[in-house]
């Protein structure tokens, strides 16, 4: 389908709030008023809210085919009180003069929901772009998988998104109550996260030159590790050894320390203990290599050496206050784990208790959450810049963001007083928008 | 839309290499010549990104000037970055109504994402806690979704959603599947949480019924004084086919232990027999929907050829309905065009099973 075009899509001078996370758009969010309609024709004002509307719900949906979706009864529902409706059966409602008792309206069903006693409307025309939720790139944006409904429409052109575990590429598909789509984890990752280039810049910016080209030399290095490590990977599995796979396991998890300490502490780090760090990343890159060769006597006292080598760096570095905080999550993460965590902490024998419980709680956060170059985002993943303000899901979806899914519950309703449909405009302006689209309904 | 190149502090530049031809651009013209410059100041100073490089060297055309909007633009991000560029401190929503607090003419909530529509609130997710307490109870202890969805106030497809969806997690755990656990954090962190503790507000509505529009007319029923006019009635009144709320509820069995507590019944028995109630509703359910398929695959015949399965049914080609067109109906008939790959039909599929 050919795409409307993407000229100033977020321009400033003539605003349009889009589906999107864009700073622009929240920029243009706080400026969005509804317009002064008292000196306009009632056709104009009709005209402007479908405008304003349309080009937030499914601006890449062609007028046409949004026409053809458009429900000109919107849903609703009561929520009723199993309590009152086991003491009543609906009798009372017309006693007194004929609409219930005056003394004490307390129990009414459809009022239930006020708490302030006063009566609250069902926002029907809150309700007019409900429809087009129903649609799967719309219901992925939502969901907060993309960071804008066309990059989620890609995503499903692009094969990344199923629907009940089946690939489904139609954007347009209509989802029905209980149908699971789900994301390619990837995708989700890169489109929620910082971008590579960007989130570089960032960071240099407030750090000094050197700091900055030690970083690099850095993630060169870890490139070339992670290399041995898919070699490393692969001859193990052939070999099958017990033993040396405990040694690959003990140099992989000291690198991985090393590595946090360069990339993570580079701001509480001086210059000669980095410098001593990239050495030991070099030794046990080469002890990695060495043991891999079948014959070799010496892997044993290399790593206990290197191992020996860290503890005696780790320990030198000092633990600052700021990170107090940490400390308080890793210990309360360490009282669930209980036994298990005991063993691996005395094999740092040299540490004290609260370094070792920092060092526990970094190393779970990368094992979560690893620098990794392969990524084409910036790792470790942080969410994007300007996302927060745009990060609410509708109750129609229950999402587990850890598998990248979302249920389709139920198509979005009214009830008093709230609509599930998420529309940045006034209802004043959504019924304008109601009653253009009526107009052919 | 990335932001225009402006060529701001390029014109000393172009002065440079008019007077003197250079062969690098790096040197830095307004340190080496204090030559007065022919605009405004405030563009300059705006533009102080582009400053290192110069972008169009050989022209002559003097760069646009950053517009009002745009200066106002780049002037709110630097002021509202460090509240909106990164989450919240602290696990809370960072949602625009931090700092507009009224949007026309009215009061923003803080839990309102969109100040201008103030029927849209940015409502509670359930933690990842609360999706695992859940978990247990349906799996591990083998309540009955409905008594889960009346103890902690979850409706009863967001219950199956979440176990549903927390089976797949399991499995993806089991087969070492990397999954996106930064994500989900930093997610979650974002919105508004429920843990499902009893100190909470009930998490959602779970007695919700669908509001006919047969019934959101007004009607004028004659009824004697005396009449007792229930629920009942009145569905009977608004049209043949309408329920009573009390036939819509997705849970009669809360209705029958209320009645049951209304009736002097101790709350912790009547609970008892909800749970059972719940449960053996369900039981019948999932036998009523196994003896259907079992009834649909006895009608079926099934040859196993290796390569394909070949499925037989029994089928009346003769069965069209009165026009022909049934829906139902097999077989090409006379006259009657296949609609299926027409131009201009919708070929999307509407279900997925």
């Amino acid at each position: 389908m050919k795409q409307r075009r993407l000229l100033r899509f977020h321009g400033l001078k003539r605003p349009r709030v889009r589906q999107t996370w864009n700073k622009y758009n929240l920029f243009n969010l706080l400026r969005l008023r509804t317009p002064l309609l008292q000196n306009k024709t009632f056709f104009q004002q009709k005209w402007i809210g479908k405008s304003m509307t349309r080009g937030y719900h499914g601006e890449h949906i062609k007028e046409y085919q949004w026409e053809r979706m458009f429900s000109r009864r919107p849903l609703s529902t009561v929520n009723m009180d199993p309590a009152y409706m086991a003491r009543n059966d609906g009798s009372e409602q017309a006693t007194g003069r004929g609409s219930g008792r005056l003394l004490k309206q307390r129990g009414r069903p459809g009022e239930k929901g006020t708490e302030d006693g006063s009566t609250k409307r069902t926002p029907y025309m809150q309700m007019v772009f409900a429809p087009m939720e129903r649609r799967l790139d719309i219901s992925v944006f939502r969901a907060l998988f993309a960071s804008s409904a066309r990059q989620a429409r890609q995503f499903v052109l692009h094969g990344a998104v199923t629907v009940n575990g089946k690939k489904m590429t139609y954007p347009g598909y209509l989802l029905n109550p209980g149908d699971m789509f789900q994301v390619d984890v990837e995708r989700v990752m890169a489109a929620t996260g910082k971008p590579k280039r960007g989130s570089r810049d960032q960071k240099a910016l407030p750090t000094t030159a050197t700091e900055s080209a030690e970083g690099e030399e850095a993630d060169a290095e870890g490139a070339v590790t992670e290399a041995a490590e898919g070699a490393e990977e692969a001859v193990d599995a052939a070999a099958a050894d017990a033993a040396k796979e405990k040694h690959m396991a003990a140099l992989k998890d000291i690198k991985q320390r090393a590595q946090k300490f360069m990339l993570v502490k580079s701001a509480h780090v001086r210059a000669k203990q980095k410098k001593s760090l990239r050495k030991l990343l070099q030794d046990v890159k080469t002890a990695m290599a060495s043991a891999q060769k079948p014959s070799d006597p010496s892997s044993l006292s290399e790593m206990n050496e290197v191992e020996r080598e860290l503890t005696a760096l780790v320990s030198q570095l000092t633990i600052n206050s700021n990170q107090a905080k940490k400390d308080e999550s890793a210990r309360r993460k360490q009282e669930q784990e209980g036994s298990s965590s005991t063993t691996t902490t005395n094999s740092l024998g040299l540490l004290t208790d609260k370094q070792r419980l920092v060092l526990r709680w970094m190393m779970r956060g990368e094992a979560e959450n690893p620098h990794d170059a392969s990524k084409p985002y910036a790792t470790p993943w942080k969410p994007r810049d300007w996302m927060s303000p745009f990060a609410f899901i509708p109750r129609y979806l229950e999402v587990n963001q850890r598998i990248c899914a979302a249920v389709y519950l139920r198509h979005p309703v009214a009830r008093a007083g709230l609509s599930e449909v998420p529309t940045p405009f006034s209802p004043q302006l959504s019924q304008l928008a109601f009653n253009w689209y009526l107009r052919r309904g | 839309m990335p932001p225009r190149i402006r060529g701001g502090s390029c014109q000393p530049q172009l002065l440079l290499n008019f007077l003197e031809p250079l062969p690098s651009s790096s040197l830095s013209p307004s340190a080496a010549l204090a030559i007065p410059l022919h605009r405004p100041t405030a563009s300059s100073s705006s533009s102080s990104s582009s400053s290192s490089q110069c972008s169009r060297a050989f022209s002559t055309t003097p760069a646009p000037q950053a517009s009002r909007l745009r200066r106002k633009f780049k002037e709110w991000c630097e002021n509202n970055a460090p509240l909106f560029r990164e989450p919240n401190e602290g696990g809370r929503t960072n949602y625009v109504s931090r700092i507009l607090k009224t949007s026309d003419f009215n009061d923003v909530t803080p839990d309102q994402p969109f100040p201008n529509n103030p029927h849209f609130r940015s409502e509670k997710v359930l933690s990842e806690r609360a999706r695992e307490k859940i978990w247990e109870t349906v799996m591990e202890k083998g309540m009955p979704l409905k008594a889960v969805s009346a103890q902690y106030h979850v409706d009863m497809r967001r219950v199956a959603a979440v176990v549903r969806m927390k089976q797949i997690e399991k499995r993806w755990e089991r087969e070492n599947k990397p999954m996106a656990l930064p994500y989900a954090r930093a997610i979650v962190d974002m919105l508004p949480r429920a843990n499902l503790t009893i100190h909470e507000k009930p998490f959602e509505s779970i007695n919700d019924i669908h509001v006919h529009s047969y019934t959101t007319q007004q009607l004028f029923v004659p009824a004697s004084e005396s009449r007792e006019f229930t629920r009942a009635d009145a569905a009977k009144a608004f049209g043949d086919r309408i329920l009573p709320p009390d036939a819509k509820m997705r849970i009669p069995e809360l209705v029958e232990m209320e009645k049951e507590i209304a009736g002097g019944m101790d709350p912790h028995t009547a609970r008892a027999g909800f749970v059972k109630r719940a449960a053996q509703s369900e039981h019948d359910f999932a036998a009523k929907q196994k003896a259907r398929l079992q009834a649909a695959e006895a009608r079926r015949t099934r040859v196993d050829t290796g390569r394909f399965e070949f499925r037989f049914e029994k089928f009346n080609a003769e069965d069209v309905g009165p026009t022909g067109r049934s829906r139902s109906a097999v077989g090409w008939r006379y006259g009657m065009p296949l609609m299926d790959r027409k131009r201009g039909a919708v070929k999307i599929p509407t279900s997925v099973e």
